[in-house]
Order: structure tokens, then sequence, then C-alpha cells
């Protein structure tokens, strides 16, 4: 007798709607539209800068709808969120080792949000400093 | 004993049937796992029913299903941890051969594609390589790996396409890479290199999530990512 | 049928097949010889039950201990029912083999200067078991099955159930097979063929056991003709878990663990292991160091005096691991934790674990000589499934791990060596051995009898547990016996409510049942027949309770009877290194030379 056939369940497309833990997963990858807007902000900004002031004016007036600093504030949050689950994960891909014991998980994690402030009160400093 | 019903995934090739849902109704106490509660439908219910066990203390890696979509051993999950319906299946994204027992073909010729074992041509020896506890912790964790498949059932990328070595085999070859008695990675690393291999892993982390044994499977890919990109990068510099 | 010519057919996939698998693949390699190895198990290798040894493997490894001590304590463990030759064989080549684990990748704990670490284990004068955590058997076997890989010249058929052997003029000719996936039946034809089926806890209804450990390789050497030699020994592990009867290790005493009874007392120094040693100082051979048949025993006369507490319906002792503190039990004993929090929730490093005794391990089995081969020639049996004579009448923690690797590697040698020298059988028997297997097989399928193997099994494991328990007497075994006797007659109308043929796991469990009750058969018929109590023999009959070395320093040999009742045979005892002298352990034990 030959092999009975078997089933091969095939994975649908929305196979990340099945579990609670996919649907943070598509969450993190999906971080990356607010940000591909925030990018896409900064390049036309620079573009405009470039074509003269009338441009940059326009620019700036775009900069200033309700929904534009919405979607900014939205690549804000995103990016913090994605730097969170970075941040967690980082530990396990990267152990350091120091005197042949891997260094507590939760020190890294505290190492990187330092940096993250660090960055932030240098950005703040340099911006209130040019105003 | 309290009843409880639950819902059991069968497929039986031979009648020629789609796969579909029997319910049963089976007794339970605090200390009735998945697995009792399997062989106690087989045992007084319906002895057609087939699935694989063995050990029932979580080492030998029979016995995984999914419970409500997530995969488990069947031994160390309990009726008790499920308030709500209990549905068992057939571990996910692999073949379904009948009933509960899945074709577990392609994951050991994953296992056996990254060449786990020692690799060290210094021969027969009648004494001991030496290794300290803290050249053996760097890999410890990445040894306990029971083989159940889990990992493959929690992992997207595998669902999408059974090439990719998955989180049990490549874990596997990092074990063995990060081991000091090793000198097998040079033989290793163009597996891992591959499409297949490391970078097919998008960090989903469920594997980690799921594994009985928390061996942290996502943690060894991408770990073995770093060692990959590394590797390619001392290749592009050598040619 | 199919069929196909092999050079040499392993049966079962656990540290003993493979290790024979590995061992005859090398000895061709070293001959530039082709050699064709099928090793075959009814499940994955890994699965197979060699992963769940817990506490670890012992070899002679300090410079304080030697070859000398390793033997006196195995003899004497077994009470002086082992083979000297082959105790003296094992005692000088586990270490070898634990070191060519150690070059395959086992992952042995270490020292913190990189040497192997050894811990104490019961019975053993000086602390010689080499051991990775207390997963040493999932070490192991999983460091066998990878190394495996490396020979692309064994062929593995995973999910094959053997069905019988085929012999031919007494000498062996062969396996035939199914294939679990397809219900397809197989004649693989050998020159050599290796039992390492495993042991028969699963005879009992309380033991430590997997599910597969039903003695299938024992029961068709015995329908060959092959004695099964010392079958009433079974070992009963002092330590299971209540309810499930999951193995805590030895290992937790050798690390300083200790056991009490319900009053908080550790009673072990009332039964000859005293006195007390102090908390948190293990001494070998004293106390919960003693050896696991007289701690078994121990906890069946608490139990009598009502000293024993309660869990769940079982009566229990504790173990109590506190003392020595959370992070040194999550390095040693990492497993024993999680399996104390997930089956009964109970935190050793906070609470005593309630433990009572399970049957463990099969001291006896298939009778070999000391390189392994059985009176059929070219059949070969290692590891529990085997009786080649190291264990006597009780096994010491931490032996059958070594075990499996000297005579598995013992046994693929020979049964290599054997290939070059003999041509395949060739008989028109095998024909019809082949068709009766398929005829047995169709039979099965057909029957419309009304006994299921669910009843016959439950009844047949309560009958062993009663009757052949830790400790026993003529009228309870005379019960099991007449109660196998008629479980043997019910299972001919026996009835299979599955009829498909891939996966039928329901025609397993019914093929396994009636290996069971032929070997439970010779366990009983060994048991009631030897009127002395020896070791894990244990009889409270009048005058039956000490040792009588003058009528029972013998091997018993159980022959099968297809027309009847199995018959006995008495064997004598290879003691021509150390003559039989008292088994003592604690403070009873100085001096005497062991």
């Amino acid at each position: 007798m030959a092999k009975p056939t078997s089933y091969f369940p095939e994975l649908k497309r929305d196979w990340w709607l099945k579990h609670s833990y996919f649907k943070k997963y598509m969450a993190r990858e999906a971080t990356v539209l607010p940000l591909v807007f925030f990018v896409a902000c900064l390049l036309a900004g620079l573009y405009s800068l470039l074509q003269g002031m009338e441009s940059w004016q326009g620019w700036l007036q775009f900069m200033q709808h309700p929904m534009v600093i919405a979607l900014n504030a939205l690549a804000f949050i995103a990016s913090l969120f994605h730097a969170w689950t970075f941040f967690q994960l980082f530990p396990r891909v990267m152990p350091l080792r120091v005197a042949g014991r891997t260094l507590p998980p939760n020190l890294m994690v505290l190492g990187q949000w330092l940096g993250v402030v660090a960055v932030m009160v240098l950005a703040t400093w340099i911006f209130l400093r040019g105003l | 004993m309290t009843i409880k019903q639950i819902s059991i995934q069968r497929y039986l090739p031979e009648q020629g049937s789609a796969p579909y849902w029997q319910e049963f109704d089976v007794p339970f106490d605090d200390s009735t796992s998945i697995l009792d509660a399997l062989n106690y439908v087989k045992e007084e219910l319906d002895g057609s029913l087939s699935y694989r066990w063995s050990c029932r203390m979580a080492i030998c890696g029979s016995c995984g299903v999914m419970v409500n979509n997530t995969p488990k051993l069947g031994c160390n999950s309990f009726l008790r941890e499920y308030q709500g319906p209990v549905k068992i299946a057939p571990l996910a994204h692999f073949p379904v051969e009948k009933d509960l027992i899945i074709d577990m073909t392609l994951f050991l010729d994953h296992l056996a594609a990254v060449q786990p074992y020692l690799i060290n041509d210094s021969g027969e020896g009648s004494d001991t390589f030496k290794q300290t506890p803290a050249q053996m912790e760097k890999y410890k964790q990445f040894s306990g790996c029971i083989n159940c498949g889990l990992c493959y059932s929690a992992c997207p990328q595998f669902g999408l396409n059974p090439e990719f070595l998955g989180p049990a085999a490549l874990t596997l070859a990092h074990r063995y890479n990060l081991d000091s008695r090793d000198q097998g990675k040079k033989q290793r690393m163009p597996q891992m290199n591959r499409e297949e291999g490391v970078w097919s892993c998008t960090f989903v982390g469920f594997c980690s999530e799921v594994c009985p044994k928390n061996v942290d499977p996502a943690a060894a890919v991408n770990q073995g990512k770093v060692e990959s990109a590394k590797d390619m990068l001392i290749g592009i510099f050598k040619s | 049928m199919q069929e196909r010519h092999i050079d040499i057919v392993i049966v079962g996939g656990g540290g003993a097949g493979l290790r024979a698998a590995i061992a005859a693949a090398e000895s061709a390699r070293k001959e530039n010889r082709e050699q064709r190895i099928v090793m075959l198990s009814k499940v994955y290798p890994m699965r197979s039950h060699t992963v769940a040894a817990e506490g670890g493997a012992a070899a002679v490894t300090s410079a304080e201990d030697s070859l000398q001590a390793h033997f006196d304590d195995t003899v004497a463990g077994g009470d002086w029912l082992a083979e000297q030759g082959v105790v003296d064989y094992f005692i000088r080549h586990a270490h070898q083999e634990l070191v060519q684990m150690e070059r395959w990748g086992c992952p042995w704990s270490r020292k913190s200067d990189g040497s192997v670490q050894v811990r104490r284990f019961g019975g053993m004068k000086t602390a010689r078991t080499w051991f990775a955590a207390d997963k040493t058997g999932f070490h192991m076997l999983h460091t066998l099955f990878q190394t495996s890989l490396k020979y692309p010249e064994i062929e593995r058929l995973d999910e094959y159930f053997v069905l019988d052997i085929a012999v031919a003029d007494g000498t062996v000719a062969g396996v035939m097979v199914l294939e679990i996936a397809t219900g397809e039946l197989t004649l693989l034809r050998a020159k050599s063929v290796i039992l390492a089926t495993g042991g028969a806890g699963r005879l009992f209804r309380f033991n430590t056991n997997a599910g597969i450990v039903t003695g299938d390789g024992m029961a068709m050497a015995f329908r060959h003709g092959v004695a099964l030699r010392d079958m009433e020994f079974v070992q009963y592990h002092p330590t299971g878990l209540p309810g499930s009867g999951v193995l805590i290790t030895e290992a937790c005493r050798g690390e300083g663990g200790i056991l009490v009874n319900k009053n908080g007392y550790r009673y072990l120094q009332d039964y000859g292991l005293g006195p007390e040693t102090p908390l948190g100082q293990p001494q070998n051979k004293y106390m919960e160091l003693g050896p696991r048949d007289k701690l078994s025993q121990a906890f069946w006369q608490e139990q009598q005096a009502g000293r024993t507490g309660k869990f769940g319906d079982s009566d229990v002792v504790y173990l109590d691991l506190r003392h020595l503190g959370k992070e040194y039990l999550h390095e040693r004993l990492p497993f024993i934790c999680e399996l104390a929090n997930v089956f009964i929730n109970v935190d050793p490093v906070k609470e005593p674990i309630p433990i009572r005794p399970a049957v463990h391990y099969t001291m006896g089995g298939i009778e070999t000589d000391a390189h392994c081969e059985t009176r059929i020639k070219g059949l070969y049996a290692a590891g529990e499934c085997a009786s080649v004579g190291l264990h006597g009448a009780n096994r010491l923690g931490s032996n059958s791990l070594s075990e499996l690797l000297v005579f598995g590697r013992l046994a693929g040698e020979q049964a290599s060596q054997r290939v070059p020298t003999v041509p395949f059988t060739n008989s028109r028997d095998l024909k019809e051995q082949a068709q009766a297997q398929k005829t047995r097989i169709t039979q099965l399928y057909d029957a419309e009898g009304e006994e299921s193997w669910v009843e016959l099994k439950r009844e047949l494991v309560l009958s062993m547990e009663t009757g052949c328990g830790i400790y026993r007497e003529a009228k309870g075994m005379q019960a099991t016996l007449e109660k196998i006797h008629e479980l043997q007659a019910r299972y001919r109308n026996i009835r299979l409510q599955d009829k498909s043929r891939a996966y039928n796991t329901e025609l397993m469990q019914c093929l396994e049942l009636g290996y069971s009750l032929d070997i439970a058969e010779a366990t009983c018929l060994g048991a009631l027949e030897r009127k002395e109590s020896r070791g894990a023999h244990k009889r409270l009959d009048d005058g039956l309770q000490q040792r009588d070395d003058a009528n029972y320093l013998k091997h018993s040999q159980v022959f099968f009877n297809a027309e009847g009742p199995a018959r006995l045979c008495w064997q004598e005892v290879d003691t021509h290194l150390s003559a039989p002298a008292e088994r003592a352990y604690g403070d009873a034990g100085k001096g005497v030379k062991q």
C-alpha cells in the first residue's frame, strides 16, 4: 500500500490575525509606515529649502497642518515603540559578557534607554541654543 | 472530577475525509494534562484517535500539538489552564499524516543539513578536552533542544517557506559553533549564510515564546545573523 | 512482501542502539569494508527512553578512586548475583566510553579548571558519576543521535515496529518489520541483529518509564527460545513523583538532599544505613546514599508503620533539598525544579518534594554471553533489554548509562565482525516466517473478539504491582501468575477498534501488550521460584526473608513454552573474583570488604 496522502494546510494571507502574538509582531513591523512619512517630510523640507523662500514657506505651512502634526507625532511614538521592542531583543542577540558572566538583560535595556535620553537632551540643547 | 469538553481535529486519510472537528467529554482535575485527556479519549471513547507520546515528562519531545492555536507539549500543558474551549490540532506548518500526527521528515532533514555534531580533527583520544564552565555557559542554553518542533509551528517564516532551515536546526548549528571544542564553523556557515538559512528569520520571536525548554532559538538564530554577516564581510575582503 | 538484504539490523534507537550503530560503522571503516547498517525504532531515536535518565554515568575517574572499588561496589550492590567477569570488563571500559562521549560533544558538567566534574551516587564508595546537570540521559542521547548523522552508512528507519526476529537453524536471519506510517510489512534479512529495545517498566502501574518501555525485544527473543534471565529483579526507584511517577533523580541525594517521613525524621537510620549524616554533608554509602533497593524497602516499612504522609491518593515521604539553596539547585538540578513545579506545583527551593518509590529498571533481560551474543547465533542484545550480567539483583544508579555505552559498543563491534565471516542465511522457512507475521496482523485486524487492550493492560499492571511489588509473598505472586495466564487467554480474544493501516497506534498497543504479557509471566515465575530475599527481590514469607546462597546463588532462566506455562531453570553465577559476603551499608558496612 502506498503512503496515504497527507494533508498540508497552507498558510493564508491573514495568518497574522490568528494569534495575538503575531498581531503584536505586525504592529512592530508596521512602525515603518509613519516613519516613512516622517522621512518623506524631512526630504521634502530639504528639497524646498533648495527651491527658495516661497517653497520653504509652503513646506512650513504644510508641516503645521494638524493631520501632518498628528502623523509625525505617531511616527515619534512608533519610533519609541520600535526602540522599546528592539532594546528588549538586543541583549539576546548581542549578549555582553563581563568576567565570564552574561550581563543581566535588564541592565542592557536600561543602558540603551539612557542612550536615548542622552541623545534627546543633546538635541534639545542644540535646538535651544540655536534659538 | 468535573467534565470538560475538548475538540480534537481529526484527519483520517484512508476514509478520504477532509479534516474535521470532533468533540469529547473528558473528566479532569488539577493534574490532568492535555496528554492525559488524549489518552482518556483513546482508551475510553475512541480507540482510533492517533497521536504521538512517550515520556510524559517533557523531555522526549513527542507530544507537540496546537492548543487553541498555540504550539504546546501535551504532557506539560494542563486542562486547568483553559477556562474556555480547548481546541487541539496537529502542529502547524507540517504535513498532517493522521489526526494529530505530523510528518517530521523535513524537520529532521533540516537538522541533519547543519552538520549538528562536534567537528574536531584531533581524532580519537584517551582524554577529554578541557572546557571551563564559562566556555560551556556560552552554548549550554542552546544545547537544551528536545526536537519537539514547537518552534517550527510558531514560525510563520517556516510556514510560508518550508525550505527555511528553521529555529531548531539553526540553534543547533549555533550551539556547535559556540562550543570551544568545535572546529566546524567554517563548514556550517555556508548553510547558515543561505537565504533559507538565518536570513529568512524576521525575528518574530514566537519560537522562543513557545519553547518548552527555554532554549531561546530566536536569540540563537539572530546571533547567527551576526556571525553570518561577519563571515560574509570577511569573505568579501578575502576575495 | 518486500524483502531487503542488510548486513546489520539494530532494533532500537536509544543509547545502546545508537552506540552500537556507530561502533559497527567505525569497525567496518577501520577494515575498509562496506557495510549496510539499518537502525530501526518504533519512535524517532531522540524519543527513546534514554532521554529521561537524569543523574549520570559512572566510571572510575578521580585519583582516589580505583577500578577495584567500582568492581566491589557493583558486585556488592548486586548482592553477588552479577557475572564478575562481565563487571570486570565493564569497569575497565566505562571511563574510555565517557571520554569518547565528551569528544563527541556531550556537555558534561565541569570543574573550574575545565576538567570533568563527578558527583556522588547511591551505593558507590566514591564520587565517580559523570553528569550533565540533571539531564545526563538527554544530553547523551542527543549527542549520540547527532553524532550518528556523520555516518551515511547508518540507514535509519524511524517509526518501524518490529514484529518478530527471523531465525533459521539457531542462527538469526533478519527481522520482520511493520512501517507504522503505512502498515506495510518488510522482511529485512540480516547477518547480525542487535536488540537494543530497553526495559519493561510499563509492566507495572506505577513507574518512572516512558510509554514505549514495554519490553518488545525481550519478548521476541524469549519466543525464539532465548532465556530471560533474572527477570524477578525489578528496581523500584525510591523517588518518583506521586500521581504520575515522574522520576526525581538520585542525584538530588548525591548533592545532599535528605529523606524524611511525615514527622520530619530521617528514617533511613533505622534501616541499617545510619548513623545520620549531618545536613549538607552527604557521605557515600550512608543514609540517603544507600542503594535503591534498600531505600525503597525502607519506604514500604515506614508505610506499614503509618509514618508516611499523604499527597492526593498517594502515601509519600519527603525529599528535602531546601538547604542546598536556590542558586545551587538551579545549577545542578534545574530539571528537577522544573518537574516538581510543573507536575505537583512544589518549588523544591521552598518546600520538600513529596515522593514515593516507582518501578524504574529491569535488571534482568535477554540472556547473553559476555560478548553480548545470545544463544541464537548472530543475535545480540545490549542495554536494559539484555542480561549480560552486570547488575545482578540490584543495579547501582549511574551504572546503566555507562552500560549502554560499553556494551552497545561491544555489541556493535561483535555484530560487525560477524558480517564478513558468514553468508546470508538461506532458508525457505524464512518466507513462511514472514508470511506467519502477515497472517498474525491480518487476524488481529479481522478478529471479532470482545476484549479490549485497555482493560487487559489495566488488569495486568495492577496485578503486577500487587503481586510483584517491593515486598512479595507466595500467595500474591501465585495470584498474579494465574491472572497473567488468564489475561494471556483473553488476549487471544482481543478486538481492534481502529481498522486503518496508517499510524494504527491501537495496533501497536495491542502488539506491545502481547509482548508485555509474556515478559510478565517470566518476571512473576522467576519471583515465585526464587525462595529467598536478595537485592530488589524481597520476600515476606517465613524463612525466605534472608539471602540463601546455598540454594539460590544462581541466575534464574525462564524459557518460553508455546504450548503452556513458561518453565524455569537455574544457572551458576560467575563469582571467581569476589566470594559472596555480607552486604552492608552505613556504619555496618565499615570494615566489610566492599
